[in-house]
């Protein structure tokens, strides 16, 4: 059915309020996702290398990344000489 | 086919669209019954759809499973209904069942999504995406996965800000904030449960750190990690995504252990480890992958032969009952093992652990039948009332019981299992087209 309408949103602002929670969650993807690509801007990175210029801890910085991977913002590029971590560059024409 | 003139007149009904609801539901279809499959979640396929590959073939697992999927979809005597569950299950006096019928807004008309995924591209939200098993983040504006079937987007109400770019991006106007719960009741003739199994919850043994070691993680989330549609580029420890190189898998982790109410075996742990093991030495050759077991139960067709070749590909077999894991700084775990071969207590070191989660019954399922007991057997799965004539017979006349929701079993068998239950249903169908059934 093509409801015909692009804003059938206002009627459930009018039923629900979004949570503090979800506005935080959002908060913090914005902000980190902005630090990825900014970080990524000049050079490729790995994990680690991200989690110390974002002062984040690894395991998030992973999660985030591979959440911008997915959305077609980041893509691998290559592998340190250790066969131990990936590096990570802005998507080409992403 | 999705249908939203929603006839109210079935043959059968068919709970839970995995592999084995789906196929009693084509079997039924295919000798010209009108059969109403519905599912909990917002896609059918269930639990294999989200499999890497099969043992001991190792055949796609999505391979097999889609072109089923279409076939559903495509058939015309098939409805399909996601995000619905049956309540209120009444038998009457001849021997047919009504049935209240429940679906949840998904906010998106299916019909008319064409799966372009820019209100995904438009969504702000980013949350846990359930169907990576956390190990990434999807959209609140998101379709399931890409060989979900509807292929359709769904909004996640509970974490959406309601900021409206999808509604905004859609180019088919399909997304619907204003949809809500559909409620309707259905007559048909006969019911096939096949409602499945959930996973053993691993924070219930502490002393494994699952949920507090990053890298302790479990076989549905490697399986996931194996898949084509996989969470990250390749396989990668989650504390920090280095690329393993020494991964243990703990075996019968919540099977066979009554301390935590699972006192059966799960029957598939053994042979998915193993085949885990052989896709990990292929997309990581360098590693070494251990397997830490009780027994290994390699007890089909060919799953001894699947064994050997794991071991021969160099996949390392100890006969060990894991007590405690602990975490290093560098997110490493040591491993702390009676090796049942010497009787000693070992320590070894890994730089990430699977544990080998069993399979449990999913609860609430007789709550579904109101004035007919469904009775369960003692290990809380649908009790199968004449296993060896009849295996999908259940206590209620009329009701059938395919796949996993009977007893832990594989996909072959929950083939097998749905293929019984289908034909004891066509059987009752016909039996009461000619009055033969006393309830
Ligand atoms: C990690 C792992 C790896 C595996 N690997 C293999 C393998 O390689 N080879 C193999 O043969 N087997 C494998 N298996 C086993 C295989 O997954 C099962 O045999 C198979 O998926 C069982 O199918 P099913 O349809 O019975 O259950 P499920 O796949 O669980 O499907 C049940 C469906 O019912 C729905 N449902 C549940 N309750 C309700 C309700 N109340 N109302 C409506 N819908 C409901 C669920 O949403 C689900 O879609 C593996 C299992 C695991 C855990
Ligand atoms: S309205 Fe909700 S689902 Fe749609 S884009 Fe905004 S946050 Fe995402
Ligand atoms: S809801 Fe609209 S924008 Fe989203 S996938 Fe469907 S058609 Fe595309």
């Amino acid at each position: 059915m093509n409801v015909g309408n692009k804003k059938t949103v206002l009627k459930m602002k009018e039923k629900r309020q979004v949570s503090q929670a979800v506005k935080d969650e959002l908060k913090l993807f914005t902000k980190t996702k902005k630090a990825i690509l900014k970080a990524l801007k000049d050079n490729k990175k790995n994990v680690p290398e991200l989690s110390e210029e974002l002062n984040m801890p690894t395991d998030r910085v992973l999660y985030f990344l591979m959440s911008l991977q997915k959305y077609g913002f980041v893509q691998v590029d290559g592998i340190d000489d250790m066969d131990e971590y990936f590096y990570y560059k802005l998507k080409d024409n992403g | 086919m999705q249908d939203n003139n929603k006839v109210k007149e079935y043959d059968a009904l068919v709970i839970g669209a995995g592999i084995a609801g789906g196929e009693a539901a084509l079997n039924l279809a295919n000798v010209g019954n009108r059969v109403l499959l519905i599912d909990k979640d917002l896609t059918v396929g269930g639990k294999m759809i989200m499999l890497s590959k099969v043992f001991p073939t190792l055949d796609c697992s999505a391979c097999i499973t889609t072109p089923k999927v279409s076939e559903i979809a495509r058939h015309s005597l098939i409805t399909t209904l996601t995000s619905t569950e049956a309540s209120d299950i009444v038998q009457k006096d001849n021997g047919t069942f009504e049935a209240l019928i429940t679906t949840q807004p998904r906010y998106v008309h299916i019909e008319d999504c064409t799966g372009c995924q820019l209100c995904e591209e438009a969504c702000p939200v980013n949350v846990e995406d359930e169907y990576q098993y956390g190990l990434v983040g999807r959209k609140a504006a998101f379709i399931p996965f890409s060989i979900a079937s509807p292929r359709a987007a769904a909004i996640d109400i509970e974490n959406c800000t309601l900021c409206g770019a999808c509604e905004r991006a859609c180019p088919t106007n399909c997304i619907d904030f204003t949809q809500t719960v559909e409620k309707f009741m259905i007559e048909c003739k006969t019911v096939i449960v096949a409602t499945g199994f959930q996973l053993f919850d691993p924070t219930l043994i502490p002393r494994y750190g699952y949920g507090r070691f990053k890298n302790v993680i479990t076989s549905m989330q490697m399986e996931r990690q194996l898949a084509p549609t996989r969470p990250f580029n390749t396989v990668l420890r989650p504390s920090d995504g280095k690329i393993p190189d020494n991964i243990a898998y703990v075996l019968c982790t919540g099977s066979r252990d009554k301390t935590v109410g699972t006192p059966i075996c799960s029957q598939v742990c053994c042979m998915y480890s193993t085949k885990q093991a052989q896709l990990l030495m292929g997309a990581l050759p360098m590693a070494d992958i251990t397997l830490y077991f009780l027994h290994i139960r390699a007890f089909g067709k060919g799953f001894n032969e699947f064994y050997a070749q794991a071991q021969s590909m160099g996949v390392e077999y100890v006969k060990g009952k894991v007590a405690k894991i602990t975490e290093k700084e560098d997110g490493n775990l040591i491993l702390r093992y009676e090796d049942i071969s010497t009787g000693k207590v070992t320590e070894t070191e890994h730089d990430m652990v699977v544990l080998s989660v069993g399979i449990l019954p999913n609860q609430g399922i007789t709550g579904l039948f109101k004035n007919r007991k469904l009775e369960l057997d003692q290990f809380n799965y649908i009790s199968q009332s004449n296993p060896l004539e009849s295996p999908a017979t259940t206590s209620i006349k009329g009701v059938f019981v395919a796949g996993v929701a009977s007893a832990p079993m594989d996909i072959p068998d929950s083939i097998l299992s749905a293929g019984a239950a289908s034909s004891e249903a066509a059987n009752y169908i016909r039996q009461l087209s000619v009055k033969q059934v006393e309830v």
